[in-house]
């Protein structure tokens, strides 16, 4: 089934247009990742996707966003944005059962079952150990997985994340995209590493100025060729292993 | 259980404040005591009301405008609505109709104005900035308090009007306990109904947005509760500042950020808070009274700035 269309696309800020008229589909349950330079679009389309940039052509399960009350949507994708400000007095599990707000019913305390699906939130992204702890107090690394928590708690079909991986040294971005790549769910988010994009994502979507350049699996998109034209930087790639070796 | 012992805290300190004052009122004969009837009760109710809208409108504002330093004294509020009130009393404009005064009602106003005023001088395409929005809440303060300063001038009601805007609850009637009644009720009603949005929009505007909450429609909506307490407070009881700065800090301090907590917390200790300034207020210099406003202003100001140089780290 599709989880996510997106169709004719073009959206951007004010009379600035940064995507134009892009077009793609991605089955439920793939793991895809969107790469290209700064600048490209990313982390627009994902802002559009999410709706917090408004926008016409994007289709959830099939039916037009727009089509979604707020309370829905929030029940279909989740998002996490590149880089979610620390919150002094907010606990890990707070932060986390926050994620839990669009199935709650106004005025009604947790339920035994946000309970437990925060707690296989916190366990999924490694974080359970650390739930008592202070949300502002804990490492960049562990606040960004806490940050992926509280949207798994959503419990959405459709994960959308910001350069999850950015500012993380590089075991704490091992272990994120591998945790995202043993989610059930679909997931896009966007990398600046071609060569762990490569390795853990099902599918790859190359942008290249606020349009698809490229998509689908990782051998066939992240081509020397195309690593080139989009970033103008010489690459090799290992045809076995597919490893990407940069050249600048 | 902290709730049920906070909750009886402030009856005991309701029932003392009773008795506290200029003349001290005997507990065995406190029924049969004109005073109790006629000075003490109504006052000691209002300061608890007073108490409780200004801080769980403090707690309101720094939500939704996701500043710390928001304070309903700070930001304009108050002043403005001390503008609305004055104007109604000086032009005779006091009259009510089923029952509702008008004079909370010019407040509200006249508050409303300033408090969009000072939100719009801040917005940008980013969001609302911090800086702006607190130094134009100071700015906009000024503005209404020298316009306050002038009606009271040309009004010629100079003592009495003086005495109220500088926040005082010594002359409180049963008659103010009723007329803000409905605006208290309805205020911690909705503010409490709005908590769980309260707590979304501490992760921002853009996330919040993708979790279910329209924004920018319940920004406004809690912006016009908190304006909404806050004038009705001061048409009754003048310019009482920083309670709601005050209050919602130290309660966060041992309730964390859970705006459910934060503002049922909120409004019992503001009552206390408002008990025991008042209870100051009519005993330090007896018999003269020191207005709660100065006291407040006394205490309050140096823990602004103690939160401003905190903030800063």
């Amino acid at each position: 089934m599709t989880s996510l269309s997106v169709k004719k696309l073009t959206c951007g800020y004010g009379d600035k247009v940064v995507l134009n008229n892009i077009s793609f589909e991605v089955e439920s349950g793939t793991f895809l990742g969107i790469v290209g330079p700064n600048g490209c679009g990313k982390t627009t389309l994902l802002k559009a996707i999410g709706g917090i940039i408004k926008s016409d052509g994007v289709e959830i399960s099939e039916k037009n966003r727009n089509l979604f009350s707020l309370a829905e949507i929030a029940r279909e994708i989740a998002y996490v944005p590149q880089l979610l400000e620390p919150i002094d007095g907010l606990k890990v599990k707070d932060l986390v059962m926050l994620g839990r707000s669009p199935h709650q019913k106004r005025l009604s305390v947790e339920s035994d079952e946000d309970n437990k699906i925060a707690d296989w939130a916190m366990e999924r992204l490694k974080v359970k150990g650390i739930k008592d702890m202070q949300s502002a107090s804990i490492s960049g690394g562990e606040f960004q997985r806490v940050s992926i928590a509280r949207a798994l708690a959503q419990q959405t079909n459709l994960l959308l994340l910001d350069e999850p991986t950015s500012h993380l040294d590089i075991r704490h971005q091992i272990g994120i995209i591998k945790i995202l790549a043993e989610l059930e769910i679909t997931v896009v988010a966007a990398f600046h590493d071609l060569n762990l994009a490569a390795r853990f994502c099902q599918k790859i979507l190359l942008m290249k100025k606020g349009e698809i350049k490229a998509i689908g699996k990782p051998e066939d998109i992240l081509t020397a060729e195309n690593i080139w034209d989009v970033y103008k930087i010489k690459a090799e790639v290992n045809k076995k292993s597919g490893h990407i070796k940069l050249l600048p | 259980m902290r709730i049920l012992f906070s909750f009886l805290l402030l009856i005991i300190i309701i029932l003392l404040s009773f008795l506290i004052g200029p003349i001290w009122i005997r507990p065995d004969k406190i029924l049969a005591d004109p005073i109790f009837w006629q000075i003490r009760m109504p006052r000691v109710l209002l300061a608890a009301l007073v108490g409780m809208m200004l801080s769980v409108s403090g707690a309101v504002l720094q939500g939704a405008l996701k500043n710390p330093l928001a304070d309903p004294y700070i930001l304009g509020v108050s002043a403005g609505a001390a503008v609305g009130a004055a104007l109604a009393i000086s032009l005779k404009l006091a009259f009510s109709v089923f029952g509702i005064s008008s004079i909370p009602f010019m407040a509200f106003i006249f508050s409303i104005a300033m408090v969009f005023l000072v939100y719009w001088l801040a917005k940008n395409k980013e969001g609302i900035n911090p800086q702006i929005l607190i130094l134009s809440g100071v700015a906009v303060s000024a503005f209404a308090s020298a316009v306050l300063a002038l009606i009271i001038i040309i009004s010629g009601q100079i003592q009495s009007i003086y005495f109220w805007m500088l926040g005082s609850f010594s002359m409180a009637s049963m008659n103010d306990v009723f007329t803000l009644l409905p605006y208290y009720l309805a205020g911690l009603f909705f503010a409490y109904f709005y908590s769980k949005e309260l707590n979304v929009l501490m992760l921002g505007d853009d996330l919040a947005g993708t979790m279910g909450v329209d924004v920018l429609k319940t920004r406004m909506f809690l912006i016009v509760i908190a304006t909404l307490m806050t004038s009705a407070a001061v048409s009754v009881s003048g310019l009482i500042g920083f309670v709601g700065l005050i209050i919602p800090h130290f309660v966060r301090m041992f309730c964390g950020q859970n705006y459910r907590l934060i503002l049922i917390y909120s409004a019992l200790c503001g009552a206390l808070l408002m008990l025991v300034a008042d209870a100051l207020a009519r005993t330090v210099l007896s018999p003269m009274e020191i207005p709660i406003g100065i006291i407040m202003a006394l205490i309050g100001a140096p823990f602004f700035l103690y939160i401003l140089r905190r903030n800063k780290r």
